[in-house]
């Protein structure tokens, strides 16, 4: 008698299932409409014409050189990041001192301005009618319209990436490993390599990760300092958008694509790092 | 209200958390089920309130059946181990939110809710804390504050699991006595899960000895002293 | 007596890390934004107000607050619904949902933008549907509107799940045990725990939004007073060299920003102080 009744109970944390049913399709209806259709139709856009007209539009000279200068940008702004975020990372957690919260706040500020304010920012400060941008490129290293502004731009937006995922997980290991390794003697490069980069080594590629995506991708700061010269400065997402506007839709979302590939490796990768270390993952992204 | 309990059992996948028990508990009467961790106590108490549902068996309440009977239709008030306040509502809105909840045919008036909150804030002698948030109350304080807002709600039995275990030894022996006194207040039938064997003897009418999911021995604290049923209840009960 | 600026401590690299942050963090952010308040700082709050005061400049700054927050609004409610499903529910492919959330972090703004207008133009394939009802999306405020809910829409379901995923059994089921009903719990219990981090998350949607603009320009139309967004209007005073112009427009965004998040940050410390901490 009680198994007929035992399936209708519900648990008094459980939803009716109709409410169940209706919550879960309106979920995978509502991704379904805004992400994943989106992504579909890269892929359909850059295969209008079959894959041979997709692939040869990645192989002509400002194809090639957008793809070299996304590599080549990354390739700097990346590594440096990371360096910022650990220097960052261990002198916020492992000293104390005033103004941290102002400090962090600093940190995070890239966060809440705009990519074209970022980029206007290093106009201001770089371009030619500027102080310090007068007297560069007088001396023949500009910033602006060339490499080192885009780097500083793509740098700006990537900036609080890495020290964000080390600060929360430094914060819970503490310091009684590193203070262990202090009294046996080891030098402070020695703790380091040692002690605290095995601690954080998943954490710093899961900021790497997302630092590389954004630095790869990144639009609005690199399309106000690029100048968008054609083989020079133009970027891949640059590029992406120059196709698009002379109507070479298939070449745009073929450059798309490639992009496109990037961003589910990454996703790939980030979910691949949740799962297997989430331990060694800041709390908020255990689940 | 008299509860029967007819041979419930309950599987948690391939583990037996319960192996058919039956209990008879008389209208009125305080209740403990002691055992160790794993003896199956706490989910027969959450059979009784409807928060688990048995794999077989019946329960009967004043000899109607229960069995298929929501929580919300049970009216068990329900003290949880870790209080369960509601962290963004004051004292007074914890113990209103049962009467509150209710339909808006059956609601009492808003004066009428704050009559009987008032009154029961009295019952638990903490006349003046209805404004302050959970988080402003000592441990036992908020004891007392789950245990009004059980109350609010007129339930036809008070089922407690582990009502004093988060508590320091003084505090504890205090709620013991406050919990004595409500009891024999209210007439209410009450049921409290305990590790602690002291408690169960010193407060208690019944114990009921539990272990392995198996119900050992059934019988006043000072029959069980005199007479343990089982090297079990013995060791467990240190005599 | 102050305390000391910095206590001693045995670590070692004091130096060093401080050096590297402070250096990096100066060359990267601090300067930039310096040389943007200077400007700024230079013709004055008339000089700006100057023009900012100017109709093509208003009607882009209120499009851009206006739409983000419809934006936010609707990533609010729908990245709880998200948030709960993806914890409370088990069901095939829900791995594959959860990850999915984070593609709009992932994916370039550019993409996003071509591939939204291809989705939503006339002939698009979302678009063409929307057509037979006499309802254009591409290249009106709809547009922006689904491209600024695309960028925004994992803050939510990101800051809520962990809490979600917290809540106490127990919590729920003393609601249950009082006669409340599914819906009253959920209503008078649950959502109110949610509600500091969804305010966070929709904060930060918002935030995102409003400086939105790879993913808006392709989709907008881009129409003078009609569909023309803040950023963009930046980028166009740079192209036309007007370097003052942009600064205007830039200082104004950055304070009218700034403002918002105090605001919102205010209501979320206040109500956090409301539950405290048990």
């Amino acid at each position: 008698m009680s198994d007929t009744t035992a399936h209708k109970f519900r648990s008094a944390r459980d939803e009716a299932p109709l409410a169940r049913y209706a919550l879960i399709a309106f979920a995978v209806i509502g991704v379904g409409v805004l992400v994943a259709a989106p992504l579909l139709a890269v892929f359909v856009e850059a295969l209008a014409d079959g894959a041979a007209a997709a692939v040869a539009s990645l192989g002509n000279r400002d194809a090639a050189s957008a793809i070299k200068l996304t590599l080549l940008i990354a390739a700097i702004a990346v590594p440096l990041n990371a360096l910022f975020g650990v220097a960052a990372a261990w002198f916020i957690t492992k000293f104390d001192f005033r103004g941290k919260a102002f400090l962090i706040t600093l940190i995070d500020l890239p966060f809440s301005v705009s990519p074209v304010v970022a980029g206007l920012c290093i106009v201001l400060m770089f371009g030619t009618n500027s102080l310090v941008g007068g007297w560069l490129v007088a001396s023949g290293y500009p910033v602006v319209f060339a490499l080192p502004g885009i780097v500083l731009a793509t740098m700006f937006v990537t900036f609080p990436f890495v020290a964000r995922e080390l600060i929360p997980v430094m914060v819970e290991q503490g310091r009684a490993e590193e203070e262990a390794a202090l009294t046996l003697g080891a030098s402070g490069f020695r703790v380091f390599w040692t002690v605290t980069l095995p601690n954080i080594r998943w954490a710093l590629l899961y900021g790497v990760l997302l630092s590389n995506a954004r630095a790869m991708g990144e639009f609005g700061a690199v399309a106000v300092v690029s100048g968008k010269i054609r083989g020079e400065t133009a970027t891949m997402p640059i590029t992406i958008e120059m196709l698009y506007n002379e109507y070479l839709s298939v070449a745009a979302f073929s450059m798309a694509a490639v992009l496109t590939l990037l961003a589910l490796v990454t996703l790939m990768l980030k979910t691949a790092l949740e799962v297997r270390h989430a331990d060694q993952l800041a709390a908020n992204h255990r689940h | 209200m008299h509860i029967e309990i007819d041979e419930i059992s309950k599987q948690f996948g391939t583990t037996a958390a319960l192996s058919p028990v039956s209990l008879s508990i008389p209208s009125g009467a305080l209740v403990a089920l002691l055992g160790p961790s794993g003896s199956g106590k706490t989910t027969l108490l959450r059979i009784l309130g409807g928060l688990e549902f048995p794999t077989s068996g019946r329960v009967l309440f004043d000899a109607q059946d229960a069995t298929g009977l929501t929580v919300q239709e049970r009216r068990a008030g329900f003290v949880f181990q870790s209080y369960a306040l509601f962290r963004h509502m004051t004292v007074f809105e914890n113990i209103a939110y049962g009467l509150n909840a209710r339909p808006r045919a059956s609601r009492p008036p808003k004066a009428e809710i704050a009559r009987r909150v008032t009154k029961l804030l009295d019952l638990i002698q903490l006349p003046d804390i209805g404004s302050r948030y959970p988080s402003q109350l000592s441990g036992g304080q908020r004891q007392r504050v789950a245990l009004a807002r059980a109350l609010a709600i007129e339930p036809r039995m008070l089922l407690l699991d582990e009502p004093f275990g988060a508590l320091d030894a003084k505090v504890r022996k205090e709620l013991r006595q406050g919990l004595r006194e409500i009891h024999d207040e209210t007439g209410l039938t009450t049921v409290f899960v305990t590790h602690d064997q002291d408690e169960a003897m010193e407060l208690a009418d019944m114990v009921v000895v539990m272990s392995m999911g198996r119900i050992e021995q059934i019988g006043k604290p000072s029959e069980i002293r005199a007479r343990p049923a089982s090297t079990f209840v013995r060791e467990f009960i240190g005599v | 007596m102050g305390r000391p600026l910095i206590h001693r401590s045995p670590m070692p690299g004091l130096g060093l890390s401080m050096g590297i942050t402070l250096t990096m963090l100066s060359l990267v952010v601090l300067l930039p934004i310096g040389a943007l308040l200077l400007k700024g700082a230079n013709f004055g709050v008339a000089g700006i107000w100057e023009t900012v005061n100017r109709e093509r400049v208003w009607a882009a700054l209120f499009l851009s607050f206006r739409l983000s927050l419809f934006a936010a609004l609707f990533n609010l409610v729908f990245g709880v619904i998200l948030a709960w499903v993806l914890v409370r529910y088990r069901f095939a492919g829900r791995r594959l949902l959860d990850a999915a959330v984070d593609l709009p972090f992932a994916l370039p703004t550019a993409v996003a933008g071509i591939a939204l207008t291809a989705l939503y133009a006339p002939n698009g394939a979302f678009g063409a549907l929307a057509a037979e009802i006499g309802w254009k999306i591409a290249y009106t405020q709809w547009g922006i509107f689904i491209a600024l809910v695309f960028v925004g829409l994992p803050f939510v379901t990101r800051t809520v799940q962990p809490v979600v995923e917290e809540i106490e059994a127990e919590v729920e089921e003393a609601s249950a045990t009082l006669g409340a009903s599914r819906l009253y719990t959920l209503r008078r219990v649950v959502l109110p725990m949610l509600a500091p981090a969804a305010l966070t998350g929709f904060a930060l949607s918002l935030a995102r939004a409003v400086g939105e603009y790879g993913s808006v320009i392709f989709i907008a139309g881009n129409i003078p007073l009609k569909t023309e967004i803040a950023p963009l209007l930046i980028v166009i005073q740079l192209e036309e060299f007007n370097y003052d112009g942009a600064a205007a427009i830039g200082i104004a965004m950055l304070v009218i920003s700034f403002a918002m998040l105090l605001a919102i940050n205010l209501i979320g410390v206040w109500s956090r102080r409301r539950i405290g901490y048990v």
